[in-house]
Parts: C-alpha cells; sequence; structure tokens
C-alpha cells in the first residue's frame, strides 16, 4: 500500500531553492490533505535543526523528509552535506527512545531535472508504506 | 570551559523513572558553548522524553527552562517560583551547575543528564579538546602557552620524553608530542633559554588531596 493510502501523516522540509514558486505549487495539495502533510520551506537545507525534526514527530508525523537541493548545488555551499548530519544525529536520538531511524529520510533531488514541490511531494506519498503510524500519534 | 556530553537516554530515563513531573533545566554558558546543555539540547532531550513517554503510554508531564548561567545564585534564584510544581529536576548543567541548584533547593531532587567531562577549547565546529587539568599552580608561562599537564600524555615538566616520532605523541599518535610544539613555540619566540630552567615535580596539593578546592576573595563578597 502506498503512503497516501495508508492514511500516514507526512511532513516534509524541503529548501525553497529547489521550487520558486513552492508557495502557490503546494496549496492544492495542502488543501486536499489537510493536515495530514505539512510543508516547511526552508531558505537553505542546512538550517534544518534537529529540534525541528523532533517538533515534526512529536505533534504527530509518521513520516518527515528533509528535500535537499542537488549534491553539489547548494547555494550556500555546504548546506544539503550538513542536512545530512543533522538527520543521521536526529536519527540516532529517535532510536534511543524506541522509534524507527527510517520516520526521518533524505532525500537529494536529482540534478538537472528540476520537480515542483508538489510533484516531489506526490511522489513521495505514492512510496511503499513500509513504516505504520507513529506510536507517538496516540 | 566546561564541557560535557549527554548521558545514555536509558540512564537518564532509570533515574527519572520514579517521578511524574519532571523540570529539564539547560543551562546556557559552557555547555551550550559544547553543544551538550543549551537551550537546544534542552529542547531535545524534553522532546525525546515526552515521545518517549507517550509511546510507552506513560503519563508524564515535561517542561523544559534554560538559564544563562546554572551554577549563580542570581541565575538558579529564577526556578524559585516554579520548581515547586515539580517532582523531579533534570539538570543539562555541569556537576557544578547540578550542584549549586540542590544547594538552593535542598528538599528538591535534582539529577544529571550529562557526563561532565574536561576543561577545553572549541578547536573547529563539532570539536573540543581538553587543554587545562585546573592544576592550581599554571605554568604554561614556561611552556610556551602549551599544557604539559594536560596535553603531554606523561605529564612531563622537563620534556621530551625522546619517544615522539614526527612530532607525534609516542602513546597515542592522533596527538600531536607536546613537547614539539613547546620546543617549537619557544624557537619562533626567540625564547629557548626557558628550557635552561629544570622544574620540580608538580605540586598536587594544590589540585587534589584536600577536599574540596575553594577561592575565597574578601573584596568581591558582600
Ligand atoms: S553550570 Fe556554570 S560552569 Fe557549569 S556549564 Fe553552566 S556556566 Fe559553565
Ligand atoms: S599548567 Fe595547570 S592550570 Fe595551567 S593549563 Fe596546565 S593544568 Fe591548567
Amino acid at each position: 500500500m502506498d503512503q497516501k493510502s495508508a492514511g500516514l501523516n507526512i511532513t516534509i522540509f524541503f529548501c525553497q531553492q529547489i521550487d520558486p514558486d513552492q508557495d502557490t505549487n503546494r496549496r492544492a495539495l495542502e488543501k486536499e490533505l489537510g493536515k495530514r502533510i505539512r510543508f516547511f520551506p526552508l531558505p537553505c537545507s542546512g538550517r534544518i535543526d534537529p529540534l525541528h525534526l523532533m517538533g515534526a514527530l512529536e505533534s504527530g508525523a509518521d513520516k518527515v523528509y528533509l528535500v535537499t537541493c542537488p549534491e553539489g548545488a547548494c547555494r550556500y555551499q555546504e548546506g544539503n552535506l550538513r542536512a545530512r548530519k543533522r538527520i543521521a544525529y536526529t536519527q540516532g536520538l529517535i532510536e534511543e527512545i524506541g522509534l524507527e531511524r527510517e520516520r526521518l529520510e533524505l532525500i537529494i533531488t536529482p540534478a538537472g531535472n528540476p520537480v515542483t514541490v508538489d510533484e516531489l511531494a506526490r511522489g513521495l506519498l505514492a512510496r511503499e508504506a513500509l513504516i505504520g503510524p507513529s506510536p507517538i500519534r496516540g | 570551559m566546561i564541557t560535557a556530553e549527554r548521558k545514555p537516554l536509558s540512564e537518564i530515563k532509570e533515574m527519572i523513572a520514579p517521578y511524574r513531573k519532571i523540570l529539564v533545566v539547560g543551562c546556557g554558558s559552557c555547555v551550550a558553548e559544547c553543544a551538550s546543555g543549551g537551550e537546544k539540547e534542552t529542547g531535545l532531550l524534553g522532546s525525546a522524553l515526552r515521545m518517549d513517554a507517550k509511546s510507552s503510554k506513560k503519563e508524564i508531564e515535561v517542561k523544559e527552562m534554560t538559564l544563562d548561567r546554572q551554577c549563580v545564585y542570581e541565575f538558579i534564584n529564577q526556578l524559585t517560583d516554579v520548581i515547586d510544581q515539580y517532582d523531579v529536576v533534570l539538570s543539562l548543567g555541569c556537576g557544578a551547575g547540578v550542584q549549586a541548584v540542590a544547594g538552593v533547593f535542598p528538599k528538591v531532587h535534582i539529577v544529571p543528564a550529562l557526563n561532565t567531562t574536561f576543561i577545553g577549547e572549541t578547536k573547529e565546529a563539532g570539536l573540543w579538546v581538553e587543554s587545562c587539568r585546573a592544576c592550581g599552580d599554571c605554568k604554561l608561562g614556561f611552556f610556551a602557552a602549551v599544557c604539559p599537564v594536560t596535553r603531554c600524555a606523561k605529564g612531563l615538566f622537563n620534556g621530551p620524553c625522546g619517544g615522539s616520532r614526527t612530532d607525534r605523541c609516542e602513546v597515542d599518535p592522533d596527538v600531536p608530542c607536546a613537547w614539539q610544539l613547546i620546543v617549537s613555540r619557544l624557537e619562533e619566540m626567540g625564547r629557548l633559554d626557558l628550557l635552561r630552567k629544570v622544574h620540580p615535580p608538580a605540586d598536587w596539593s594544590k589540585q587534589q588531596g584536600k577536599g574540596p578546592r575553594k577561592i575565597h576573595r574578601e573584596d568581591q563578597s558582600t
């Protein structure tokens, strides 16, 4: 079953450099899915803080994605590398509380193939649901 | 600065297990600089504990608060109005911070979330190294500001030991030989003459053996 049909709550943090029209592009999906999808644009994926990721999980996300611009394309040089390290750190932390590290995932957008944020999100929703609802959702 | 690392969550959970209302208290100074006990880390720990309790269907209440400095009464006093509402304080201060809070609130159970590790410096982002053992009798002036007590594996005052290889310590090749550093720095400064002095062994009574040390300054007291 895909993640959308499985009714998972998805949170997507993303680097807004990947889609200059992200504000408009994500509206239809937000309307369709309501609270089940949440987008958080970041000026650079390197601005992500483990606190944001924990906050998303704590407020009921089953799966949290952090989407970065393509490798080597970061406008701020190393933001996407930093993003990878923050994800890894937070994965370690959630494992300590018994959550699967797969609840946090880093997505690197492919180079030379621009996507809009809604296309990207639909792609993620269509992925196979490998984890169920989070025990935090209660 | 004092450096510290967070304890494993399992150890923290064991200490707070008997309690329901938990106040997690961070410190905005040394342990914030070494990213173990500042506002962010306090938030992360609070969040982790809440989620952990929720997933194991335990009812607890976790609140966070970060003091600018957890070892100074003026800041600790900010807890006075709230502390009674909690069953335990989980402190992210260094060992001094934990004990300072405990000293002010004798009836409150306060437990450490960190392992206080050493006095050190921030070398680069994400890297802290030990640089002083607080020996109480600083000799950096003779040693080109490279501490042999801390940075020489053998703590030699009259080094080098002769075992270093290509400026690395023979005990741990990852570490530069402190004596190589001392000699090269003195050479740069034109102060190789300082090496002529033969130093007696350190007077450890200034560091240990008499219980807790104390600094009392009349001019600073009220
Ligand atoms: S309690 Fe004091 S000594 Fe300890 S980390 Fe905080 S400021 Fe530094
Ligand atoms: S000589 Fe003593 S006080 Fe000076 S840096 Fe070394 S350990 Fe610290």
